[in-house]
């Protein structure tokens, strides 16, 4: 007889009641939403607050098929769907969302090595440390007016927002694994013959790849914040962009497809990293 | 020290050490042929309150080439702390360390080195541990785009498959990560890792102390078959008396003479060994009553007054009867 009481730590749930137990707050969420649009779309059959699924479709078909209000290319009406896709609004939101992400992404890299750098050579250490400790409690929001000025208000200061704002957490992370990693492989390395940076990037930093890999993969949502808050601030285009714009006159069937698209990418990219981690790293188990 | 040491005949000489006439020792050998010496060395680190912890006090030990030192002592009385020593991992408050010949001021290639823990990088498979050293000392980071590089790691990985077999392993096993192999055999491949290097002089904190009796003395075996076959220095760590007579040539004990901070553990008997490993089975009663002896000694009980001091190691020699006892006294100096 399978134990059932939710509060028994050693109970072994059966697999399938497991499994559909997991899914029970997502039926949950559609049946509310879904109940919330019927009883107010009979009392307002134009609401735009909760779209209904009617409404949805309309919005996600506009957003994946037509070009953005302010574009000045409109497509022929021969136009093929491809073609439509290519010019659609979601497309062209998510590709400059989508660089601005990417080439932030990027530039964390060469902060990712001088991490290694910090937690490894005392001298690093001690030049490096204690400054991005500081730099890390600044809020890295409160730079934007400077970001502006510094950068403009379109593509860099965006990146830069979410480079100063990732970068100090993560390398203070990174650091932290450096130091994490036993001192007998540093030892051990050096008793073989490596020279100082056989030891950084052949030991050290081979090993703590998984983790970084790890640390970047929950940086992704601080990441898209950043992003996101640059770009309803100030940007002529790209996701929270078009979200912002459209929050103006209600646009909720447009907002809602957007939210869970945008959940979707990072999913996606977090997934792909995983998979990525497990293949690169078969010894890393966690 | 002792001259029948290589007498088929089992042979041990019993010194027991004081502060002083270890440094006469010291400079009594200087032309022995030595593969590392401690001179003099103490250790302190410093604790709150500008107070400080005494770990290691004037410590002078000669080791010659070829000499399988093992190193005794309870918990806490500063073995790895002088394994770090001579690893050149950290530097003595006070005196020198030489290895192989010159001092010892980082960690370098000189020695090899097996830990009890984290013994192999866990992000390579067996092979590329073994390979690793031979190809680094060779090739440092960028060195490998050489083309001669790939014509150096044939030859290497041959030599790493024939140590794999050497040490009693599969060659299957040679492309397994560390995590799939069983703790004795990720023992094995950290001494073959270190063997790969052709050191002269081995370092070895507890190798084996976390492995299962049988595991342990199949290693044990292992470790004096390698041993006998090149004749490196060793110094091996270890808790386990009888791990110390089966193994070593030499053994040395660490102890404190009391709990003070102040007080550093000092060299409290160092004797030389019969060279054919003493075990129970071989030596019987005279096995149980060094067991004994040691154990006494390391745990502090030892014998304070030089008159008791002799008493107590003649009556000891006489029953074993082989064992030949060196008294050390300041006044005298070593005498053989
Ligand atoms: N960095 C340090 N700072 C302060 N005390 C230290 C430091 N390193 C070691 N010690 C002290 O030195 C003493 C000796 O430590 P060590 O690890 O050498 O002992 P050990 O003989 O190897 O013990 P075990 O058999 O348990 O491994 C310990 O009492 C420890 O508290
Ligand atoms: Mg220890």
């Amino acid at each position: 007889m399978t134990n059932l009481s939710p509060f028994d730590i050693q109970a072994r749930p059966n697999r399938l009641l497991a499994q559909a137990l997991s899914c029970v707050l997502f039926v949950v969420c559609i049946g509310l939403y879904m109940h919330t649009s019927v009883e107010r779309h009979k009392e307002n059959a134009e609401d735009r607050v909760v779209p209904s699924g009617h409404q949805l479709v309309a919005g996600i078909r506009s957003a994946v098929l037509e070009p953005a209000e302010e574009d000045d290319y409109i497509p022929a009406e021969s136009a093929s769907t491809w073609e439509r896709l290519r010019h659609s609004m979601i497309w062209k939101d998510t590709a400059s969302s989508g660089g601005r992400f990417f080439i932030s992404l990027a530039l964390l890299i060469p902060f990712v090595v001088l991490a290694v750098h910090i937690g490894l050579f005392p001298w690093f250490g001690a030049g490096f440390l204690r400054f991005f400790l500081f730099f890390d409690k600044i809020v890295a929001l409160s730079l934007l007016p400077i970001l502006f000025i510094a950068f403009g208000i379109d593509q860099w200061s965006k990146i830069a927002l979410i480079v100063i704002g990732v970068a100090p957490t993560m390398i203070l992370d990174v650091t932290q694994m450096v130091k994490a990693v036993p001192q007998e492989q540093i030892v051990k390395a050096f008793t073989l013959d490596a020279n100082n940076f056989d030891v950084a990037y052949r030991v050290v930093f081979r090993q703590v790849l998984p983790q970084v890999i790890n640390s970047l993969r929950l940086n992704l949502k601080p990441m898209m914040l950043f992003l996101f808050a640059g770009e309803m601030i100030a940007a002529s285009d790209g996701l929270a962009y078009r979200i912002a714009i459209m929050r103006r006159h209600m646009g909720m069937d447009v907002i809602l497809p957007y939210v869970l698209w945008v959940a979707l990418l990072l999913f996606l990219i977090d997934f792909s990293l995983r998979v990525i981690n497990r293949r690169l790293h078969p010894w890393f188990q966690a | 020290m002792v001259s029948g040491m290589s007498t088929p005949e089992m042979t041990a000489g019993l010194h027991l050490i004081g502060e002083q006439a270890t440094r006469a020792a010291a400079k009594a050998k200087v032309q022995a042929a030595k593969s590392i010496s401690i001179e003099d060395v103490s250790v302190s680190y410093a604790l709150e309150r500008s107070a400080r912890r005494c770990v290691l006090e004037n410590i002078s030990l000669e080791i010659e080439e070829g000499e399988f030192v093992v190193l005794l002592g309870e918990t806490g009385c500063g073995k790895s702390t002088l394994l770090r020593m001579l690893l050149g991992q950290e530097r003595p408050t006070a005196g020198q360390i030489s290895v192989a010949g010159s001092r010892v001021e980082r960690v370098d290639a000189r020695s090899g080195y097996v830990p009890q823990r984290y013994s192999l990088f866990p992000d390579r498979s067996v092979l590329d541990n073994l390979m690793m050293g031979p190809l680094t000392s060779k090739f440092h980071i960028l060195g490998r785009l050489r083309p001669s590089y790939w014509e150096a790691r044939r030859a290497v990985k041959a030599e790493a498959f024939r140590q794999i077999t050497h040490m009693g392993l599969q060659a299957s096993d040679a492309g397994k990560y560390p995590y799939q192999l069983s703790g004795g055999m990720q023992q094995r491949v950290a001494i073959a890792q270190a063997l790969m290097m052709k050191n002269r002089v081995l370092l070895m904190d507890e190798a084996f102390s976390a492995l299962d009796p049988s595991t342990r003395s199949s290693l044990q075996r292992l470790l004096r078959s390698v041993w006998s076959e090149t004749r490196p220095t060793v110094v091996f760590v270890t808790h386990n008396t009888a791990e110390a007579l089966f193994l070593g040539t030499r053994l040395i004990v660490l102890a404190r003479e009391s709990k003070d901070d102040a007080c550093g553990s000092r060299v409290t008997l160092d004797m030389k060994l019969a060279e054919g490993g003493m075990t129970l089975r071989t030596h019987g009663q005279e096995f149980l009553d060094l067991v004994e002896h040691v154990e006494a000694v390391s745990c502090g009980q030892r014998l304070t007054a030089p008159g008791e001091r002799r008493t107590a190691s003649d009556a000891w020699g006489e029953e074993l009867g082989r064992v030949e006892p060196v008294r050390v006294s300041p006044e005298d100096g070593v005498r053989q």
